[in-house]
């Protein structure tokens, strides 16, 4: 188990090296920060061009990419061209938001996609699996930025009941978090749904039931936990997504969330801010990886880890 | 029978659904401008306001900004030697008088008694620190300092007299002065608590001070009890909240959570127009919109070509029908607000059969194509582009429209000659005067002119700036104006116009044009 984790530890060296190499030279293809810098001001050629020399700019980018791995070593992603502030401080100061949002995602998401996916798999062919099927479907095509207006037309403007915006309180999350899961819950009952009924047709189930054991004990002890692994699988990766990939939402509800931050960095080319977000979510990205393939274990213990698999 | 009870009852609820969305829609569409009998849903915030801001700058040091949601709120907290007003006029601030005494030579008698937020005086020696730190190391690293190269340096003559020695006279220096980069900032604490402090926590002698700065959520000023102007400010509080979702600062702005909402899309003017508690102020700004022509791609090297172009283009439909009135049409790459404006040049008229003949006498075929470059993020002009593709198919062109990131657009393609035929630029000219605006748009060699150049134009430039006696300048842009105009080196399209919505309990809120709040004055029912 322990070597496991030290192989997967590189192996995560590996991954944040490659992509470090991808996103500094990738974010120099198009696009000139100072010429961002200026473009709502006046600036001569000149000008332009001490800016760059001060930002470092005007080295070769060999040297630039290794003044920005030395960095990283250190986890010191160096300076935001905008603001002034270490990355670090940028990240952290948005990594609480951003894990209340996609936690909140994901737990709307498993609360409503759970009894779907479940009941539907149960009743398969009845009316509630129709109405469950009709819902993912609904659910997987709403744009998240509409149903997000939507919600605070209702719930802010018509009903009063919540905040439309911030990120102040347990009743901010509330509306941001449903968006985020009511879209996530569309796939996830439909996924719910497949695993359960492929498990609920195994013979062991027959067997259970003939044993004399109640319907929903079966379902649920035989049945749900055996079907969840795909599910652990499927929320671990939407997890590490959901990390970075909120930007719709985040923007629809101001919510200071790490996404944001990397959307504006691109818009302003503001390169450390870039390099620093996305290698911090490739690590997270890994890290959860990691975490969702040791929960296997926990979840079916025939499973193992290491060589002997 | 159970079954298909079940499936009647999802049908409903799906229908159900989607009618609670179909008509959550239409309502915002608001009909008619009969005001709704609507209550005010601010009660209880005392003398506070809160506006709705679209963004903040992330630094709120003044000489490592360029950006308007920098001035909106730091316009509160910093003051310079001049101020200008919200009817755009100069006028002596922290400074009490001005004189040149030669060419090169500005000398500022200061106001006394002034004191920064945490108490250190402003003088003289105030001054000097801040011009030496604009022009310094420190300020050479930020966007500010190209604007003050003029300034040779600062003198300290004595506790509240200082000089600005010019290395080249400058017309445009005392708005300069009135501009981000020039506003004073304490020594003491600057030197003492360091960059990145000031950069988080700014100090200034402004109306009201920061006393709270949450990056990308809310900024939070309070009333200095001690500023230089009697009775003001008069509000207690106010806090900016950052919301960049125009829907969602709208619904703030309708649920009483905000009094003031910045940035007002079009398509949002009815809905404040029907409230019974929200109104809507228009301003002018100085930005201006124009598709530029490379002049150095044929066909529209050809000033008979870019005139045709011109003539084709029915500005006045378009500002009407897409921009729902809410812009000026303008005939130079200037605002009515920037000295060197021409009010005697009319745009061009919408005359097809005009533009058809000129596209004859240029021998451009029927059909040929041109390349349009845009900004994918402006919704706005989007449909600007499609209405001009009509038209200029009715004149025989043909318009194929390249929607780009904005970021590589503006700081890549256009510098490189590589936007097409056409592009679009926004351009704002702080200054309001004509200067800046042309020599950076048609000075051969700048950064954002890749290919227009033209010896008249170029002469007319430079006379311009060897002189700061103001007739002869405004002389000068007159007859620079008019070489542009028939020289056409872009389609003018139309003065931006910026919206506010204001709740009735706010009163005295005057919108800026430039973006640069000023709250002093306001007060609350």
């Amino acid at each position: 188990m322990f070597a496991y984790i030290v192989r997967r530890m590189l192996h995560m060296l590996l991954v944040v090296f490659v992509i470090s190499l991808i996103i500094f030279f990738s974010i120099r293809l198009t696009g000139d920060p100072v010429s961002v810098m200026f473009s709502t001001g006046e600036a001569s050629k000149e000008a332009i061009e001490a800016v760059r020399a001060n930002l470092g700019l005007d080295k070769p980018l060999p040297v630039q990419y290794a003044i920005f791995i030395k960095g990283l070593l250190t986890f010191d992603f160096g300076e935001s061209f905008r603001s002034g502030m270490p990355v670090t401080t940028l990240i952290m100061e948005r990594a609480w938001a951003t894990l209340s949002l996609a936690l909140g995602g994901i737990v709307v998401a498993i609360l409503i996609a759970f009894p779907v996916g479940i009941l539907s798999a149960v009743k398969r062919g009845s009316g509630v699996d129709f109405f469950g099927r009709i819902f993912s479907l609904v659910g997987i095509s709403f744009p998240n930025f509409w149903l997000g207006i939507m919600l605070i037309l209702v719930f802010a403007v018509y009903l009063q009941w919540l905040p439309a915006s911030g990120f102040d309180s347990f009743q901010h999350l509330i509306l941001p978090s449903i968006t985020l899961g009511m879209i996530l819950s569309g796939i996830l009952a439909r996924l719910v749904r497949s695993s359960m009924l492929e498990v609920l047709n195994q013979q062991y189930i027959s067997t259970a039931k003939s044993k004399g054991i109640s319907e929903w004990s079966v379902i649920m002890k035989h049945g749900f936990r055996n079907a969840l692994l795909p599910t652990v699988t499927f929320l671990g990766l939407q997890f590490g997504s959901l990390l970075g990939g909120t930007v719709i939402v985040e923007q629809v509800f101001s919510w200071p969330g790490i996404g944001t931050l990397i959307i504006d960095a691109i818009n302003q080319r503001d390169y450390p801010v870039i390099q620093g977000g996305v290698i911090f979510l490739a690590i997270i990205m890994v890290v959860v990886n990691l975490l969702v393939d040791l929960s296997y274990t926990l979840i079916d213990p025939r499973i193992k880890t290491g060589k002997e698999a | 029978m159970k079954k298909l009870k079940l499936r009647t009852v999802s049908l409903l609820m799906v229908l159900v659904m989607f009618l609670a969305a179909c008509s959550g829609g239409g309502s915002e569409q608001g009909q008619g401008n009969t005001k709704k009998n609507e209550s005010n849903p601010v009660t209880d915030r005392g003398n506070e306001i809160v506006i709705g801001v679209t963004a903040e700058p992330q630094n709120w040091d003044p000489i490592d900004t360029f950006l308007l949601d920098w001035s909106t709120v730091a316009n509160s907290v910093f003051e310079g030697l001049m101020e200008r007003t919200l009817d755009l006029e100069l006028k002596p601030g922290l400074a009490e008088s001005y004189e040149y005494l030669d060419d090169t030579t500005l000398e500022f008698k200061l106001r006394e008694g002034i004191e920064f937020h945490n108490g250190e005086p402003f003088n003289a020696e105030a001054v000097k620190f801040s011009f030496d730190r604009l022009l310094g190391e420190e300020g050479q690293k930020g966007p500010q300092y190209s604007n003050y190269t003029s300034i040779d340096s600062v003198e300290v003559i004595d506790d509240f007299t200082v000089q600005f020695k010019l290395n080249t006279p400058d017309p445009v220096l005392l708005t300069k002065l009135a501009g981000y980069g020039a506003v004073i900032v304490p020594p003491k604490y600057v030197q003492e608590e360091g960059d990145e402090n000031f950069n988080n926590n700014p100090v200034g002698t402004g109306p009201f001070k920061m006393t709270e700065y949450k990056r990308d959520q809310t900024i939070v000023l309070e009333k200095n009890e001690n500023y230089w102007q009697e009775g003001l400010p008069k509000l207690d509080k106010v806090t900016f909240k950052v919301v960049p979702e125009a829907s969602t600062r709208l619904a703030e702005l309708q649920t009483g959570k905000i009094d003031i909402m910045k940035r007002v899309e079009v398509a949002q003017a009815d809905s404040v127009k029907d409230s019974g508690f929200l109104e809507l102020k228009e301003v002018g700004t100085p930005t201006v919109y124009a598709l530029r022509f490379d002049t150095a791609k044929a066909p529209v090297d050809d000033v008979r070509v870019r005139q045709a172009i011109n003539y084709a283009i029915d500005k006045t439909a378009i500002l009407e029908e897409i921009m729902g009135g809410y812009g000026m049409p303008i005939s130079t790459f200037q605002s009515e607000l920037s000295f060197g404006n021409n009010p005697d040049l009319e745009p061009y008229p919408y005359d097809p059969e005009k533009a058809k003949q000129l596209l004859k006498e240029a021998g451009v075929a029927e059909g040929t194509a041109l390349d349009v470059y845009i900004p994918g993020d402006d919704g706005n002009f989007k449909e600007i582009a499609q209405a001009v593709a009509f038209y200029l198919e009715e004149a025989g062109l043909k318009m194929n429209i390249n929607s780009v990131d904005q970021t590589t657009l503006i700081s890549d393609l256009i510098p490189n000659a590589e936007a097409g035929h056409m592009y679009r630029m926004g351009w704002g000219g702080w200054t309001l005067d004509f200067d800046n605006t042309a020599y950076l748009m048609y000075h051969e060699g700048e950064q954002w002119n890749p290919s227009f150049k033209d010896e008249k134009v170029e002469e007319l430039l430079a006379a311009q700036r060897n002189t700061v006696d103001q007739d002869e300048r405004e002389a000068i842009f007159k007859e620079l104006t008019e070489v542009l105009y028939e020289l056409a080196p872009e389609v003018n399209l139309y003065q931006a116009v910026d919206l506010y919505a204001v709740n009735n309990r706010v009163k005295n809120f005057q919108p800026p044009h430039e973006d640069r709040l000023r709250l002093e004055e306001v007060t609350v029912e």
